[in-house]
């Protein structure tokens, strides 16, 4: 009897191995990228949108025939931001022969242990959604790393001051950041910045995160006169605060950085004291490519499909980098098409995403600058596209 | 003036938040280190159940209430009670794994975003003005009153009731009160439906006023330092942990610098671990035996 359930679970084993498709044959015909991301940690409400954002793009790539006749498959691997999770996903990756690039969507303290393999075996890297890492700066980028993300610290701020400025020359500014090193750095270069532009700067506070009460912190800036606030920092930190300084009758203005929240967050909040400063268009502006990406994501994620963009553009940086690399692609031909490379990005950000030799960021930012319009009841925008370049 | 008032509203729920971890502990000796993900599990019922009832916040609130209690229960006759009679040690380990997976599994279901059952359940949340430029939510009031009747039927409950007199008796000896046939398992099991209901008020409470998302199960383990201050066995102990610690944070963030507010709890923790080791309440025996 043992022996011939032995016999018939051998069988079913071997008929398995028979039937199932090889992966290395279904990857031989297709591009095969991994992303490695927080889909279920502490970040996950971003991460996972742009997780999403670049699924959703890619199988509407595929059944339109895919890229150069050939179907994109993404392997996606959750690191929920843990260090050794991102460097056990990326060994993963840069050891499958078959895999063309590494796809990040995580916070940056998992970006060390991805760097390392991929400079290991020459595997590009795209950093989506997160953090840009230095390496993929001016003048002198790493030649394997690369960065859609839409924020950059320094250059957001100094954006923000200016437009306070250009609203209320004698604006008196606090500043709120989380207490991680780069919101706050950040915020000091802000408040260097404004200082330096003669804006009388109140203080810089700093809320651990996570807090179970922002009043404390929004009762100091109160105090302290600011008629204007800015934030560069997760958006937890940014939307409490705000509201913790309107419920203590704080009647000035805030104006924070417009994560991919954001527009689902003004449309909730509807305080026209409430800005954010972006470079990502929000779908209120209506594009075709908003309805584009409405109707491919309809009923295909768990988040808003206002979340999307930053995914979106990710993926749509991917499919004109594998579309210059031609069939068959490979890891060194996809970074060089990666670093000589200009996507037009359809109104999704203000202006293209170009990659050179020397700049794998991009060579101008383009910020608008939205808040909500009580009167008309929809979300509005302060000021249209400004450029910046990025040196 | 404010700065009283945000003392007060920081204690309030760092006091909801540390019942929790005295009720199960004094009944049962075990630290329950998943105190915060459960809180944030009853946060989260709430929200479903709001988004279920959307119309009747009051059905929505009741359910989460009675799901509190049932899952501090369930959680008790599934698995800590096959910790009876192990390590207290293992105990501990127990929670910390039940945490991870709490937390895990919330994600699974309700995703990292930021979620508001405030909204769901139709409701608004109004500054209120105490006079003198005193204001703080609506929320936050309520959350004040609802630490002080939580303790006040704590204290009813343990002082003039018969499963309340049980309970302590079981904490302070549990061979005996066995030997007397209280049921130990119903105490412990009880201790858990009340402290996941305590610690439970607590994450609802602040997903109302603020919103709800996976970090408040931080938030939860923030407040262990008052319950170690206040004692870990003394429910009133707790009350005044709170209160020692919230002012000395609220403190720090009005008079040194907002850095140093996150330390501070654990500041006062050491110097409290240093003159005193079992806490301002606590019992010096059971801490020697810890």
């Amino acid at each position: 009897m043992t022996m011939k359930r032995n016999q018939v679970m051998l069988a079913v084993v071997l008929g398995a191995l028979v039937s199932a498709p090889p992966a290395a044959a279904l990857a031989a015909d297709s591009y095969v990228l991994g992303l490695t991301g927080d889909l279920t940690g502490r970040d996950s409400a971003n991460s996972g949108a742009v997780a999403d954002g670049i699924r959703i793009y890619f199988d509407r790539v595929n059944r339109a025939g895919g890229i150069n006749g050939h179907k994109v498959e993404v392997v996606v691997r959750d690191n929920q931001s843990e260090p050794s999770r991102a460097a056990t996903d990326a060994q993963t990756f840069v050891n499958n022969e078959d895999l063309l690039l590494m796809i990040t969507a995580s916070l940056s303290s998992t970006y060390a242990p991805t760097i390392s393999e991929s400079k290991r075996k020459g595997v590009p890297v795209l950093f989506a959604g997160g953090v840009c890492p230095r390496e993929v700066f001016p003048p002198s980028p790493d030649p394997l790393l690369f960065c859609t993300s839409g924020y950059a610290a320094e250059t957001d701020v100094k954006f923000a001051v200016d437009y306070i400025q250009s609203v209320q020359a004698n604006a008196t500014l606090g500043l709120i950041s989380m207490a991680i090193p780069i919101s706050r750095g950040s915020l000091d270069q802000a408040a260097a910045y404004a200082k330096g532009k003669g804006m009388k700067v109140i203080g810089h506070e700093s809320a651990p995160p996570p807090t179970a009460n922002y009043t404390p912190y929004a009762t100091k800036l109160k105090e302290s006169g600011a008629d204007w606030v800015l934030s560069w920092a997760p958006w937890v930190t940014q939307v409490k605060t705000f509201e913790a300084l309107r419920q203590l009758g704080w009647k000035g203005r805030f104006i924070s950085y417009g994560h991919n929240v954001a527009e689902e967050e003004l449309k909730r909040i509807k305080d026209p004291g409430f800005l954010v400063f972006t470079t990502n268009a929000m779908f209120s502006d209506g594009q075709p490519v908003h309805k584009d990406v409405l109707g491919a994501a309809e009923g295909k994620t768990k988040f808003p499909p206002t979340y999307l963009n930053e995914g979106w553009v990710a993926a749509m940086v991917l499919e004109s980098a594998l579309k210059k690399a031609g069939w068959p692609a490979n890891r060194a031909k996809l970074a060089s098409a990666m670093s000589e490379l200009s996507v037009d990005l359809r109104g999704l950000r203000g202006g293209p995403i170009t990659w050179s030799k020397a700049n794998h960021y991009r060579q101008q930012l383009f910020y608008r600058v939205y808040g909500w319009d009580g009167a008309g009841n929809r979300i509005k925008t302060l000021q249209d596209w400004t450029s910046r370049e990025v040196k | 003036m404010q700065t009283v008032a945000n003392i007060v509203v920081l204690a309030a729920i760092y006091a909801l938040i540390g019942s929790g971890y005295v009720l199960i502990y004094r009944v049962s000796r075990v630290l329950n280190l998943a105190q915060g993900e459960l809180m944030m599990l009853v946060a989260y019922l709430l929200f479903s159940l709001a988004t279920l009832f959307g119309g009747h916040p009051a059905s929505a609130l009741a359910g989460a209430v009675l799901l509190s209690l049932l899952v501090g229960f369930v959680l008790y006759v599934v698995l800590m009670r096959r910790m009876t009679g192990e390590l207290v040690i293992a105990a501990v380990l127990v929670t910390i794994a039940l945490g991870i997976l709490l937390r895990g599994l919330m994600v699974l279901v309700w995703t990292g975003q930021m979620q508001r059952p405030l909204e769901k359940l139709g409701w608004q949340n109004p500054p209120v003005a105490l006079g003198q430029g005193v204001a703080m939510s609506s929320v936050a009031l309520a959350t004040i009153f609802f630490a002080i009747a939580i303790y006040v039927a704590l204290f009813v409950f343990f002082r003039y009731t018969a499963w309340g007199v049980r309970m302590r008796a079981v904490g302070e000896n549990p061979l005996l009160a066995a030997q007397r046939g209280i049921k130990l398992h119903v105490a412990y099991a009880m201790a858990w439906a009340l402290a996941t209901f305590t610690g439970g008020c607590a994450g609802m409470l602040l997903a109302l006023d603020s919103g709800l998302d996976g970090t408040m199960a931080i938030v939860g383990l923030k407040a262990f330092p008052v319950v170690l201050v206040g004692g870990l066995d003394s429910l009133r102990g707790a009350v005044v942990g709170a209160i020692v610690v919230a002012t000395a944070e609220v403190l720090a963030i009005q008079l040194i610098d907002p850095l140093v507010s996150d330390v501070v709890p654990f500041v006062v923790l050491i110097a409290m671990l240093a003159v005193r080791p079992w806490g301002l309440f606590g019992t010096e025996e059971e801490i020697q035996r810890v």
